[in-house]
């Protein structure tokens, strides 16, 4: 994992999320569970320092659920505090994550704060959703074969370009991550319309 | 260096006699008055830490982490004893240390010996005060010259001599000492047990100092701020190599914070007396944060800091080998699983241990003012009962007695050592040896008056009694005893 980090990081990657639990994922065994949790304990705590070194402000998405014990989400605290203030990457990891419940966690706290029907665009919508700074995402790699959403950041996912590489999550390296993104960049993007300036024409 | 001092009068260390080198004219007591010799034995004492033989007993023996503060307090004062102007209490304080670390001996957690009579153990106590006292003018931007530093040595040899009585176990010039502190720090230092528990648990639950004791809000404050600080300064000034190797963190600007507050608290003792007041202080701490005082934006940048700092310790320091099963029990393991947190584990840390009945041993025997060998003989029957909790107890074999294995055991607890613990404590209690504990006897133990239903048909409490008492509270069988206010709530 934190090779594929640095990777992005070297690459000029500014925002980085990973999905580490997602919210349906508590209805593995419980033995599973428990062994997944205090497995992110220990990683987060043993690259807290270098991630805190390499510049890297590092943000939790999710997190609410009761049944992450409690050191756990105090290591999240740390992390978040400790790294705060850093400018040089936003790491996001989505733990105890569901896309669908952010939109309507949004949707909550848009009518909470009484906006009328006709003011809400997407824009607005948007700024309701957890870290709200979190621009859309360009590309998703969707690793170990896998071609679904599963829950994933529904919203910011709109326009994103993916990448499907065979490769199970736990053997996907640095090589893997630089691969996609020079397949990425070799994608037409064109965001629902065509092209703007290809061949250097302007088209109406 | 231009000024070696050559035509200073020095003494060579080949003297072991105390002659010249102790008292007022001494380089040593000088620090006695400088607030930076807290900070620099906070940091020696990490330093031994970090020596496996001395981490070992550290861990079995020391209340660093329960009773800080007053471990460094009976440092210094055994410190000023031993430099001090008076040969006879210098003597007496030599053989009172001789005595305790007689007692520190053992093996740690994976079964290596320790001794903390091995003279190579001990040179390495005094080479890391001698060090740190070196360091902290270093640090502080006042550097020592070299004639104080050689002074300065003989005498920290000369106190090892008096341990000792020799000090060949430290080099005898201070060149050569320095080949030795590095290859100490090189091949013998590691991340031990004891220096992670004395950065981490000490640094992130540091007990309010006495002198807070009455004003828990402040402390809590004050701890946010300087139980980080106090760790980040520490870890800051180690040596390079050995954080390296303990793999210690490097935290981006704590050398510079390290060696601001060096010279901070350095230049605090040339203050004009009574600047620095409590009430000053509680002033400044009340400040609300929100406020448009300007101190409050100062105040603002330095929390910041300080919790960034905090945050990092909290994540960079290792996790006990093992959590503790979140196994919801029955209501009568409940109400044990109650009495070994609020009485048998003094240290707080959900194990009972060596240190939990230590700590008892040591304020039983602080309350009652016990000489030797009164003393010893009440440590060693805490030692017998803790050898025959860990063998009855200790299911797992981890050396230690979790809840759960104490919650399941209960009734076996009262064991012949646990009945010597009340017999001892009985005949210290008993100061006059009459086989009776009068009024004056029960209250230096308890701080308390009698209680009617105690008392025997003559007014004092007799032997059997007193032990049944002791059996029933430890037990954990009888609740507001005179012991609670003793040992649960203290």
């Amino acid at each position: 994992m934190i090779d594929v980090i640095e990777a992005a990081r070297t690459a000029g990657v500014e925002w980085l999320s990973l999905y580490a639990f997602s919210t349906e994922n508590w209805q593995r065994p419980s033995t599973e569970v428990d062994f997944l949790m205090r497995l992110v304990r220990r990683v987060v705590r043993k690259h807290a320092a270098l991630l805190h070194a390499r510049g890297i402000r590092c943000r939790f998405l999710g997190v609410a659920d009761p049944r992450i014990p409690p050191a756990l989400a105090r290591d999240f605290a740390d992390l978040m505090t400790l790294t705060g203030e850093n400018r040089g990457m936003t790491l996001t990891v989505a733990f105890d994550h569901g896309g669908r419940r952010d939109i309507v966690a949004a949707a909550r706290s848009l009518i909470r704060s009484g906006v009328p029907a006709d003011a809400v665009d997407e824009r607005s919508f948007a700024a309701h959703l957890p870290f709200p700074d979190t621009p859309d995402v360009d590309l998703v790699i969707r690793t170990s074969g896998e071609q679904r959403i599963s829950n994933f950041m529904l919203w910011q996912v709109a326009y994103a370009e993916w990448m499907f590489p065979p490769v199970l999550w736990p053997d996907f390296r640095a090589p893997h991550f630089v691969e996609c993104l020079r397949a990425y960049q070799q994608r037409d993007r064109r965001f629902g319309g065509v092209a703007p300036d290809t061949n250097g024409e302007r088209r109406p | 260096m231009t000024d070696t001092g050559s035509d200073e009068p020095r003494n060579t260390g080949t003297e072991t006699a105390a002659g010249g080198l102790f008292g007022e004219g001494g380089r040593f007591h000088a620090f006695f008055n400088d607030p930076r010799w807290a900070l620099a034995i906070i940091r020696g004492t990490v330093l031994e830490a970090a020596h496996p033989q001395i981490g070992g007993a550290l861990i079995d023996n020391s209340t660093f982490v329960t009773h800080p503060w007053r471990r460094l307090r009976n440092t210094v004062v055994s410190l000023q004893r031993m430099f001090g102007p008076d040969d006879e209490v210098r003597r007496r304080e030599a053989a009172r240390l001789n005595r305790l670390h007689a007692r520190l001996s053992g093996t740690d957690a994976h079964d290596r010996p320790y001794d903390a009579m091995d003279p190579e153990v001990r040179a390495w106590v005094v080479a890391t005060l001698f060090e740190s006292s070196v360091t902290m003018c270093r640090l502080s931007g006042q550097p020592l010259e070299q004639w104080v530093i050689e002074q300065l040595y003989a005498e920290f040899r000369a106190y090892l001599a008096l341990l000792d009585g020799d000090a060949r176990h430290l080099p005898p010039t201070v060149q050569e000492f320095w080949t030795y502190y590095d290859r100490v720090v090189e091949e013998r230092l590691e991340n031990t047990e004891a220096m992670r528990v004395i950065l981490y648990r000490l640094f992130d639950h540091l007990p309010a100092p006495p002198l807070l004791h009455g004003l828990p809000t402040l402390w809590a404050a004050g701890r946010a701020l300087a139980g980080p600080l106090i760790g980040v300064i520490t870890v800051a000034s180690l040596p390079e190599p050995f954080r390296r190797r303990a793999g210690l963190p490097e935290l981006p600007g704590a050398q510079t914070l390290m060696q601001s507050a060096y010279l901070a608290v350095g230049l605090a003792r040339f203050l004009p007396e009574g600047l620095l007041r409590a009430d000053a202080v509680v002033d400044l701490l009340s400040v609300s944060l929100d406020s448009d005082d300007p101190r409050a934006r100062t105040i603002g940048a330095l929390r910041d800091r300080m919790k960034r700092a905090g945050a990092l310790v909290r994540l960079v320091s290792p996790l006990p080998s093992q959590e503790p099963d979140p196994d919801a029990g029955s209501t009568a393991r409940r109400s044990a699983e109650e009495f070994f947190a609020a009485v048998l584990d003094q240290t707080g840390d959900g194990y009972l241990d060596w240190p939990d009945l230590a700590a008892m041993a040591r304020e039983l025997a602080g309350r009652l003012d016990l000489d030797e060998p009164e003393e010893t003989r009440l440590y060693d029957a805490f030692a017998g009962w803790w050898r025959e909790l860990q063998a009855a107890l200790d299911t797992d074999g981890d050396g230690r007695v979790s809840a759960r294995e104490y919650a399941a055991a209960v009734p076996s607890l009262a064991g012949p050592a646990l009945i010597r613990v009340a017999e001892v404590l009985f005949d210290v209690t008993d100061a006059d040896g009459d086989q009776r504990v009068d009024a004056d006897e029960y209250r230096a133990l308890f701080r308390t008056a009698f209680r009617r239903d105690m008392t025997g048909a003559d007014g004092t409490y007799a032997r059997g009694a007193f032990v049944r008492d002791f059996l029933a509270f430890m037990s954990g069988r009888e609740r507001s005893t005179p012991y609670d206010p003793l040992l649960a709530d203290a």
